[in-house]
């Protein structure tokens, strides 16, 4: 009992963070075996030696660790964010280990193999050499937004591609609960607000570990799905294309939109198949990638088929996946700078809405209305909350809508009655709807300002030729962990907006407060503020 | 017939008194000693002291050759045990009262007839069910069907500008000629008469009619009223019997409920859809006012307070609104509460020892009528019965007690003077007290 009234201060707190950061170090080097596999399959030796190498750096520093704060005290339901926060940046800065020692390593006669057809550049691999553009696709990997530094992707090798849309996959589900679900040592109150930080919060099953297990395996089957879907449909569509080559894309790309992270295995992203069949067919792991993992648990495990029009946030999302993709193609064709504006139009909004990333065209010559209308109803709203998406989730925007109303409604009726509001089947009291409107007005308050903050730094220091415009899509993308770029994001950009990127993706994956609460502990420290 | 009766609440003290004018072995089991006291003084029925969920208790009851097995206490849970103990140590036929109602509507779960649980009775669903009925025809005061959709008995109150009033009933008879309804009480101050050719209608006399599904509309022209459309109800009270009128009714009505505890507000209006719950009390004025009780169509005052069911409704009246129902629980209030002009009484416990005489015991006492000194009967009529094939005028039937229907082929009639019974006929008769044993002979 006496245990809670012990005030932890700052240096106990982060015994406590870094005992579990250990923990998740273990796990991120164990997962290196997978990529090291795929490296040895396709012979690459020395990207072979890079995984060994960071998977053993991952492994020790963090038995050091786990070993050195083992004594120190379970975590308290207070330290579940600042576990969170701190966890995605140390296992962001881990993750970037094998870019940097890989780009060190790998002899430049050997890199240039890596391009498909005879490259006539030098390999992308080298510019991991910087250990600031290693973090930022690693943190572009686990955040599955799809910002890239490499510019010509297939040129980095393809154990390091798989590395990096594996990331995206481990990620998209979230890795702290992947770590709980393998290791449950911690008490399930913490689990429980862990999971809530990082996913939806929403108890599936009776314990928290189940929940996470039965969410992980929805997951994968998915994402197993997505994979035989992409290689049955490629085959069809581009008869022509080499099988080996099909395997290794729908598998990378199974893994990239499921988790809506939207890296690709080629240059030109989805755009270099030239096939209107084949960016139709990708439309389906981007949609299938923007729903609930809830929801699918329910459909597929509980068998509520209903549920497919009754959930508001699944009904919402195809209401406006087509809505948007119709506006946008028209204002598209109303511009007049784009030559396929439906083809564009439809892909893009998608995209963008489910914080995919997959990438079509040149958004840098799109007009400002057609930028401004992707970037507010796309990539900040986001898809729904308990998918692998970013932005505000739709969910806050339907709370909010919802609230208008209901706050219209209520002026006609009686003072003394209860006024109930029916959100998304349930129905809530006042006190509870007064709850859930403030923390999604917090939060998308919140959201827009930093949203505003990453426009204004960009406009300063990105290179001449960006406009307003592109600042403003180029925030809401890393923020929203969508992955769509004008052209901003590249290895020549300022350090100062790289890491503002880097930042941007770090909050809009933990919804913001996470990163705040770390930054309180460290500036102001674990005590409480008494006024 | 042996009978227990586990609970000796307002629902258990009232079957007892009912039940033992018919049945002398009745065994009442309480906790509380005083309660049983208070029994045995008034009602003159045998006690157990204990609780009924007791094998002892039981089987100092006699369980082991009781015939019915009622557990009524206010614990859903001691009376599903008590039924299913009772059962198992050998009552014949077991009734457990319950407040949860997904026993009621899910039968698939869990099936409590093998388990050894009978009938399952939630007195507040059967009050709720009663005010449904009665809203379908506001007009009446009381309605309720004596077999299936063939005949009913309803209740009616004469008003000023009725044409009948101050007429006798031979005056009116080319009014009743028809063979679809026929009087069968009046009831007047209190006083209950059955009806002769020289009566004398008076304003405010309660009639009580019994009619086939036809006679309905022609027992309202009769009677001078006009059909009356309710979509308004406000419902004044929210415990478990204003739960379930709100959760009955609201497909049908708009449906306003004011009750004063906030907890229970928030409950009602998280379970309750389309239902505007106020939180306020039930008795004040001032929010009625503003509520705009007059704007409704029916007002339901269901509190736990029967004084102020009783003024709520006579407010309403007041103020224009057109049906009022009141949740009685004292029945010495009954008679007042009618004769100053409330339209319907509900009461919990009556509604459940009608259910339980004519679901359960389906036997010669049929129902229990609202501040009525009177009591429907069901006889089945013998084969070669001297009063078969014979005109009913001419059967020289008892006083005080009138025929009033006959099932025959499965088929509701009106018996008027002309009728003639013939053998295996179910027939109803409604009598006073003092003729129960002249009309019991009479079909023996």
């Amino acid at each position: 009992m006496h245990m809670n009234l012990i005030l932890y201060d700052k240096l106990d707190t982060f015994k406590i963070i870094f005992r579990q950061i250990g923990g998740l170090q273990i796990i991120l080097g164990f997962t290196m075996a997978i990529p090291l596999l795929v490296s040895l399959i396709y012979c690459e030796f020395y990207s072979a030696l890079g995984f060994v190498l960071s998977g053993l750096i991952c492994l020790i520093t963090g038995f050091l660790l786990y070993k050195r704060f083992k004594s120190s005290f379970e975590p308290l339901n207070r330290h579940a964010l600042i576990i969170a926060a701190f966890g995605w940046l140390i296992i962001a800065t881990m993750g970037a280990i094998p870019y940097i020692i890989i780009a060190y390593i790998t002899p430049i006669e050997v890199a240039q193999q890596f391009g498909t057809n005879g490259a006539n550049y030098i390999s992308s691999l080298y510019y991991f050499k910087n250990p600031l553009h290693a973090l930022f696709d690693s943190m572009s990997g686990f955040t599955t937004t799809g910002l890239t530094m490499a510019v010509h992707e297939p040129s980095i090798g393809r154990g390091l591609l798989f590395y990096r849309h594996f990331t995206q996959l481990l990620g998209g589900a979230g890795f702290i609960v992947l770590t709980l679900s393998l290791i449950s040592q911690s008490s399930s109150r913490v689990s429980f607000l862990l999971y809530n930080a990082e996913s939806t919060g929403e108890r599936l099953k009776s314990t928290i570990i189940e929940t996470v297990r039965v969410i992980w395996k929805v997951y994968l089957g998915l994402t197993f799905f997505l994979f035989v879907f992409l290689v049955v449909g490629t085959f069809i569509l581009l008869p022509q294309y080499s099988f080996a080559d099909n395997i290794f894309d729908s598998i990378n790309h199974a893994m990239a939109g499921m988790s809506t992270g939207g890296f690709s295995t080629l240059d030109d992203s989805i755009a270099e198949y030239h096939s209107q069949g084949m960016e139709i067919l990708y439309l389906v792991p981007m949609i299938i990638g923007a729903l609930s993992l809830p929801f699918y648990v329910k459909v597929i495990y509980n068998k509520q088929y209903s549920q497919i029009w009754k959930d508001i946030q699944t009904r919402s999302l195809i209401i406006l996946f087509v809505l948007g993709s119709i506006i946008l193609s028209f204002m598209l064709l109303l511009s007049g700078l784009v030559s396929e504006p439906f083809r564009i139009g439809v892909f893009q909004f998608v995209s963008a809405l489910s914080t995919t990333g997959w990438q079509t065209c040149d958004v840098h010559i799109w007009d400002s209305a057609s930028i401004s209308f992707i970037v507010i109803f796309g990539m900040v709203i986001g898809g729904a909350f308990g998918a692998t998406v970013g932005g505000v989730k739709i969910i806050r925007v339907l709370v909010l809508l919802k609230a208008l109303f209901w706050r219209i409604n209520n002026y006609f009726s009686s003072d003394y009655s209860i006024k109930v509001v029916k959100f998304n089947n349930t129905r809530l009291l006042p006190e509870e709807m007064n709850k859930e409107i403030s923390s999604a007005a917090t939060l998308v308050f919140i959201y827009l300002i930093f949203l505003g903050l990453g426009t204004i730094i960009g406009y300063y220091t990105a290179e001449q030729g960006f406009t307003m415009k592109d600042a403003l899509f180029e925030s809401a993308s890393a923020q929203g962990t969508v992955g769509l770029s004008c052209g901003i994001t590249n290895p020549e950009m300022s350090y100062g907006l790289e890491i503002t990127y880097i930042i941007q993706m770090w909050m809009g994956r933990l919804e913001i407060i996470p990163v705040l609460v770390l930054f309180r502990t460290i500036l102001l420290g674990t005590k409480p503020k008494v006024v | 017939m042996k009978i227990i009766i586990a609970g000796d609440g307002n629902v258990g003290f009232y079957l007892a008194k009912l039940l033992e004018k018919e049945f002398k072995d009745i065994i009442l089991i309480d906790t509380q000693k005083e309660k049983l006291d208070h029994v045995e003084k008034n009602l003159g029925i045998a006690t157990v002291l204990g609780d009924s969920t007791s094998y002892k208790v039981l089987k100092e009851a006699g369980v082991e050759n009781a015939d019915l097995l009622i557990a009524v206490t206010s614990n859903e849970s001691t009376n599903i045990t008590t039924c299913l103990i009772g059962k198992k140590l050998g009552a014949k036929f077991t009734i457990a009262r319950i407040n949860n109602t997904e026993y009621l509507v899910d039968k698939s779960t869990l099936d409590l007839h093998t388990l050894g649980i009978d009938e399952l009775i939630s007195p507040e669903s059967l009050a709720a069910r009663e005010v449904k009925y009665i809203l379908k025809s506001p007009e009446l005061t009381e309605i309720f069907n004596l077999y299936n959709k063939d005949l009913y008995m309803m209740g009616l109150r004469l008003s000023d500008n009725t044409p009948v009033v101050n007429k006798t009933i031979a005056e009116s008879a080319h009014l009743l000629s028809d063979n679809s309804f026929m009087i069968v009480a009046v009831d007047r101050n209190g006083e209950t008469m059955i009806p002769t050719g020289k009566l004398r209608f008076k304003k405010n006399d309660l009639l009580y009619f019994v009619s086939t599904e036809e006679g309905k509309d022609k027992v309202l022209e009769y009677a001078g009223k006009k059909p009356v459309q309710i979509k308004n109800i406000l419902v004044i009270g929210g415990s478990r019997t204003g739960k379930y009128i709100a959760l009955r009714l609201s497909k049908y009505y708009n449906i306003k409920l004011i009750e004063k505890d906030f907890e229970k507000c928030n409950y009602l209006a998280k379970l309750i859809p389309n239902v505007q719950i106020v939180c306020g009390d039930g008795a004040d004025v001032k929010l009625l006012e503003e509520e705009k009780i007059k704007n409704y169509d029916a007002v339901i005052s269901v509190t736990g307070n029967s004084e102020t069911n009783i003024f709520t409704c006579l407010m309403a009246k007041d103020l224009g609104v057109n049906k009022t129902i009141a949740m009685v629980e004292n029945i010495g209030l009954f008679d007042y509460s009618q004769k100053m002009g409330i339209d319907t009484l509900i009461n919990k416990k009556m509604a459940a020892a009608n259910f339980i005489f004519r679901h359960i015991l389906k036997g010669r006492v049929l129902a229990q009528l609202y501040g009525v000194d009177a009591e429907i009967q069901e006889f089945i009529v013998k084969k070669d019965s001297k009063i078969s094939h014979k005109p009913i005028k001419e059967l020289n039937f008892p006083e005080n007690a009138i025929i009033s229907g006959v099932i025959r082929n499965d088929r509701g009639y009106i018996t008027l003077g002309d009728f003639e019974l013939m053998a295996d006929d179910k027939v109803f008769v409604f009598s006073l007290p003092q003729s129960y044993v002249n009309v019991i002979s009479f079909f023996k």
